[in-house]
């Protein structure tokens, strides 16, 4: 009986396989065809090597702000303080509050990081605050502090080997995405192999059954913010190193486009269907769709509008699918 | 004189009435009526369907096959607002009082008094009263239903029940919260609801109060009808009879011959929540103890202390490993601590708090080689442990298929399998084979026999006497969170249980 | 002992008291008549905006799209020379916006955050679409109904005082806003008593759209001009007030008295830094650290989001 069916409708079969496979990934993946696509007809020198590898290096720092932020979600919470960290990060490095050389700034920039990361952690686990509020607040209460400090010293220039770092290239290949995949990789398989990540699966599925497994489901979340933390400061090095002096708004946005790259990335609340690569796909799709809708001389408005209604479709689109699902 | 009985009229016809729950049975042609002044006794153990059969009826729940009848005519109650509509009140074993909202709105929470959607707090208010004076339950209308003791809350969902304007009602295990000056109001308002020609359906075991208030008795067993009968054909221990009787069929493995070994698990004078009894077991190597009792008298309240998952109020517990070194709980590190010292839970509610559901068969499983690993440590699943494990455990599925895909039965043996991964000792386990069909219990007690003979020890709490009888070396039977009896398994028989369970504290036994 | 279902306490009442009896105190600028009536306009935009927020909030949601729904609406008052239709427009688009929320949220199951977050992004680029840089008139009948004077009485105060008396029958004397409490609380056990939960829950997205673009008309009719960026502040100011009130954020707790404690709060430290002359951009990290502290003191079992 299969042989017979084999024979009669192997393309058919094979065809429905591969469409129902393509359906269940996460939506940026087909975004990114579609998107890609879409250029080819309208705008073929976008897709140019050249051009490919700027738009790469300009979707690093939100390819890192992403993976903080999925980190985050797996564990069922959120972090939303990315733009108070790349305020702070930048305006520490820039005004010479911290006269360190170059190296030594840098890590304090991403101890400063994974200090909030840890701020708000402590915050969403010992006192079970919410972790919308508690990462809001914190990024409200950075910004404000680098808008009152500014007042007295100004924004100067980031610091040399940072710039540097941001305009290196590697056989032609631009070295921000570089450190970013290679940091994309070790996260990924140290997720799928280490304990930490077993329990983040367990904790991201179902909270009360990792606790009464005796995993150290408070534990694994803390870690989880300090991770995110750390990753957006990263991010706003390399945003810093882009744009070459400080700015009170870098980072405005990041940690709201971080948070549609998750989702877009197939990541969602307690699960991490989309791994470590959908998120960062994802961030290449938001950024080559950003360049080619002003591109296409759409301005902000246009450019709002469809993020928005991009986000909220893939996420009902999720959520319809999923209803079923027991874990909510 | 010939007496001529009065056929007083059939309120409820539940006629064939047949419930399934994926692949598990609750109701097997059920049939039964219920008349107007009558108060029915719906009895049965644990599981018997009881509960399903009143869903039923309540509109929760839609018979798979057979009709409902009301007052002669055919319904289909499709949701609990209908039922209480076509004059069902239902007081639900699960309190479903709004902690955020008074007495009085509670009670008349979606059917308030008032106009164009405005409330008419005067009217709701003199209408709670009116059904608190009626019912003499005393209090305050205006009291946040958070604040009221358990006890409390139980009788104003009794007096929710009687405000609507029903002429069915059902009760769900009423008393088990209720002291005895509350039970004694609860028998007034029962009297005078029969009076005015209402029926009530009484869930219960107690037998007790099913002889004490009730003049109808139905008895399930298994999901099946055993049968009706007027209360005053029955005597407590006929009643035991119809409730318990069956073959114990052959699904235990032997007893060891072997007496069990050290001891495992000391639990010393351990008081589980405030208020509790101190309880001190000793559980050895090799055997498996079973734990039996009525529902909430605190079986739960003590497995989840020694499992870590709730902090014991007063006493200790000390844990003997295999290289002979005793470590005493410590109660901070909750279940983290308990299961690094290989005390683990397989809890009651596998779906909710105990598997991942989304989460393939062999990540559930790989939880439990976590034991103790510090979060930075490789955790590889290692693809021969997990085959090796499938066998034993008799898992046809496939590593990869989600958990949340398989049955009942294979859902507990993927539980069983993360703990025998993760080499733990002391199992603990609130009711093994809930939701398991036969084929895969006869499995699982032959897994839970392998565990002791390797040098494990079980806890097991079931409301399945006979599965207690027959798996358990022997048999604890708590009440009011005292153990009362410690029974050896060979000895025990049913109706030597439910007795030791059911005896009143004033001494009078079933 | 259960938090009483308003969720005051000394320190949401308190803390708006303590406040003012120190601004009234220690700064004779703030006792002046004009700074009082100014401030009761300042604040009457971020009262409305949260008493829509409340809503939500009280079915455990959280909708951070009001700011996007007040630009917009600013926006929209500014493209039509008759009030009446502007002010329709800017209403329908507020009962549009909610209902979307709310279906998004009940029905297919999208986490409100996620759901509001889009929502917002849509309209705010809409509101660049429609006004790409802040101008145009706003109808001058409007422009007095938020900024005049009746019988002595500034106007913004009888604003603030309809929508509290409004919001505050809605939660206490209807079956409505009872259901709201019933369904945040423990929406099975309320849908076994007969709640429609999920109505209610939509019902609640609707009336926040249409709080938020009543904001949005009072104040762009106040400042007398539309603006794509009028509302920027006021989802997090809103969440802010709501918290500082007393709102509880997982639900079945709250009251409209909290809510004004709450943005009387949060209007008195801006006052107050303006009168001290107090640098404006500390007011961000000063809003930020008093909702961290109204944050932690709400005791909750659940850990995360």
């Amino acid at each position: 009986m299969i042989a017979l069916s084999m024979r009669t409708s192997l393309p058919l079969v094979r065809l429905h396989q591969a469409a129902t496979w393509a359906l269940a990934l996460p939506p940026a993946y087909l975004g990114v065809a579609l998107l890609l696509t879409a250029a080819a007809f309208t705008r073929p020198n976008l897709l140019s090597p050249m051009l490919l590898l700027l738009i790469m290096r300009q979707a690093a720092p939100l390819g890192l702000a992403a993976m903080g932020q999925s980190l985050v979600m797996r564990c069922r919470s959120l972090d939303l303080s990315a733009g108070g960290v790349v305020a702070m990060v930048s305006f520490l490095l820039t005004s010479g509050a911290l006269p360190l050389p170059g190296p030594l700034a840098i890590a304090a920039g991403l101890a400063v990081g994974a200090l909030v990361g840890a701020v708000n952690g402590w915050m969403v686990v010992r006192l079970r605050a919410s972790s919308v509020i508690v990462t809001l607040s914190v990024s409200m209460i950075l910004s404000g502090l680098v808008i009152a400090w500014s007042q007295f010293r100004s924004a100067g220039d980031a610091p040399e080997l940072l710039r540097a770092f941001g305009l290196a290239r590697v056989w032609g290949v631009p070295l921000p995405p570089i450190a970013w995949l290679l940091l994309l990789v070790p996260v990924g398989l140290f997720l799928r192999s280490s304990a930490f990540g077993r329990a983040m699966d367990a904790v991201g599925a179902n909270p009360r059954a990792a606790e009464l497994s005796g995993l150290p489901h408070l534990r694994v979340l803390f870690l989880a913010h300090v991770a995110s933390g750390l990753l957006s400061a990263a991010g706003g090095l390399l945003l810093l190193a882009f744009v070459g002096v400080g700015n009170v708004t870098l980072g405005n946005d990041l940690a709201l486009n971080a948070l549609a790259a998750a989702i877009l990335g197939g990541i969602n609340f307690g699960n991490g269907r989309g791994g470590m690569a959908g998120p960062a796909v994802a961030a290449f799709m938001l950024v080559f769709l950003f360049n080619f809708l002003t591109s296409l001389g759409l301005g902000e408005a246009g450019r709002l509008m469809l993020q928005g209604a991009i986000i909220g479709l893939a996420a009902l689109a999720y959520a319809l699918r999923h209803r079923g699902a027991t874990s909510t | 004189m010939t007496h001529v009985p009065m056929v007083t009229p059939e309120r409820v016809v539940l006629n064939n009435v047949s419930k399934s729950f994926g692949p598990t049975a609750a109701l097997r042609g059920v049939t039964l009526t219920g008349r107007a002044g009558s108060i029915h006794a719906v009895t049965g153990e644990n599981g018997a369907g009881k509960s399903t059969l009143m869903k039923l009826l309540a509109g929760v729940h839609a018979p798979d096959d057979g009709e409902i009848r009301l007052r002669g005519q055919p319904v289909r109650l499709s949701t609990p607002a209908h039922a209480r509509r076509a004059g069902v009140s239902t007081v639900f074993q699960e309190l479903t009082v709004l902690p955020n909202l008074t007495v009085a709105e509670n009670l008349n929470l979606g059917r308030e008094p008032g106009r164009l959607g405005a409330l008419d707090r005067g009217a709701s208010r003199r209408r709670a009263e009116a059904v608190l004076g009626r019912t003499g339950v005393a209090l305050d209308p205006d009291r946040l239903c958070g604040d009221l003791s358990v006890g409390e809350q139980q009788l104003l969902e009794i007096a929710k029940g009687l405000a609507a304007d029903a002429d069915v009602f059902i009760f769900d295990e009423p008393t088990a919260p209720l002291n005895r000056t509350e039970v004694d109001q609860l028998e007034a308002l029962l009297v005078h609801l029969k009076a005015e020609g209402k029926l009530v359906f009484y869930i219960s075991h107690r037998l007790e109060e099913i002889f004490r208030f009730c003049d109808t008795v139905t008895v399930l067993k298994d999901g099946r009808l055993v049968g009706t009968e007027p209360i005053g054909a029955l005597t407590p221990d006929r009643l035991v009879t119809l409730m318990v009787g069956r073959e114990l069929e052959a699904l235990f493995p032997a007893r060891p011959e072997e007496a069990p070994g050290e001891v495992r698990l000391d639990v010393r004078e351990l008081v589980a929540t405030a208020g509790a009894p101190p309880v001190s077991i000793a559980l050895r190597r090799g055997e498996i103890v079973g734990i039996a009792g009525l529902e909430g008298q605190g079986q739960r309240a003590l497995v989840r202390a020694l499992a870590g998952a709730e902090r014991p109020v007063g006493g200790a517990v000390r844990v003997n490993g295999d290289d002979g070194t005793a470590r005493t709980m410590d109660t901070r590190h909750g279940t983290v601590g308990a299961v690094r010292q290989g005390v683990a839970l397989i809890p009651e509610d596998r779906k909710a708090e105990g598997l991942c559901l989304d989460l393939p068969i062999q990540d559930n499983i790989w939880l439990g080689p976590l034991r103790g690993l510090a979060l930075w440590r490789r955790a590889r699943r290692d693809a021969g442990v997990i085959r090796q494990l499938r066998e034993r455990l008799q898992l046809r599925s496939r590593p990869v298929d989600a958990v949340g895909s398989l049955s009942g039965g294979n859902q507990q043996k993927v539980m069983f399998g993360r703990w025998l991964a993760a080499g733990v000792r002391v199992l603990l386990v609130e009711q093994p084979t809930r939701g398991v069909d036969v084929g895969a219990k006869a499995e699982i007690y032959t897994l839970l026999r392998q565990f002791t003979a390797e040098g494990g020890v079980v806890l097991a709490v079931s409301g399945d006497l006979p599965e207690l009888i027959g798996l358990c070396d022997r048999i604890l039977v708590l009440r009011g969170g005292a153990v009362v009896a410690d029974v050896p398994g060979a000895e025990a028989t049913e109706e030597g249980l439910l007795a030791l369970a059911l005896r009143d504290p004033s001494g009078v036994s079933a | 002992m259960t938090l009483a279902r308003t969720g005051l306490t000394r320190y949401t009442v308190g803390l708006p008291l303590l406040l003012a009896v120190l601004l009234a105190l220690s700064a004779a600028d703030f006792r002046q008549p004009q700074n009082l009536v100014n401030f009761g306009g300042q604040v009457a935009a971020l009262l409305i905006a949260s008493l829509g927020q409340m809503c939500v909030t009280l079915v455990a949601g959280i909708d951070l799209s009001v700011g996007s729904v007040m630009s917009l609406a600013s926006c929209l008052l500014v493209s039509q020379a008759d009030p009446v239709l502007a002010v329709a427009m800017a209403l329908a688009m507020g009962t549009l916006v909610g209902a979307v929320n709310g279906l998004g949220v009940a029905v297919a199951g999208v986490h409100p955050l996620v759901m509001t977050l889009s929502t917002a992004t849509f309209l705010q680029g809409l509101c660049h679409a429609v006004l790409p840089i802040p101008g145009g008139q706003v109808p001058p009948s409007l422009v007095a109904a938020a900024t005049g004077q009746v019988a002595g009485v500034p106007l913004p105060f009888v604003w603030c005082a309809v929508a509290i008396a409004a919001l505050g029958a809605l939660t206490t004397r209807t079956r409505f806003g009872l259901h709201l409490f019933a369904a945040g609380s423990h929406p099975r056990s309320a849908h076994l008593n007969g709640v429609r939960v999920r109505a209610v829950t939509v019902s609640a997205y609707v009336l926040c759209g249409v709080m938020a673009a009543t904001a949005g008309v009072f104040l762009a009719a106040r400042v007398a001009t539309g603006d794509p960026n009028l509302g920027a502040s006021f989802p997090l100011e809103s969440v802010a007030a709501v918290a500082l009130g007393g709102v509880q954020l997982t639900g079945g707790i709250g009251s409209v008295a909290g809510v004004v404690a709450g943005t009387l709060s949060l209007g008195l430290l801006t006052n107050g830094l303006n009168v001290f002359g107090v640098s404006p951009f500390l007011r961000g990290v000063l809003t930020g650290a008093l909702l961290l502290a109204a944050v932690s003191v709400q005791r909750r079992r659940h850990v995360g989001l």
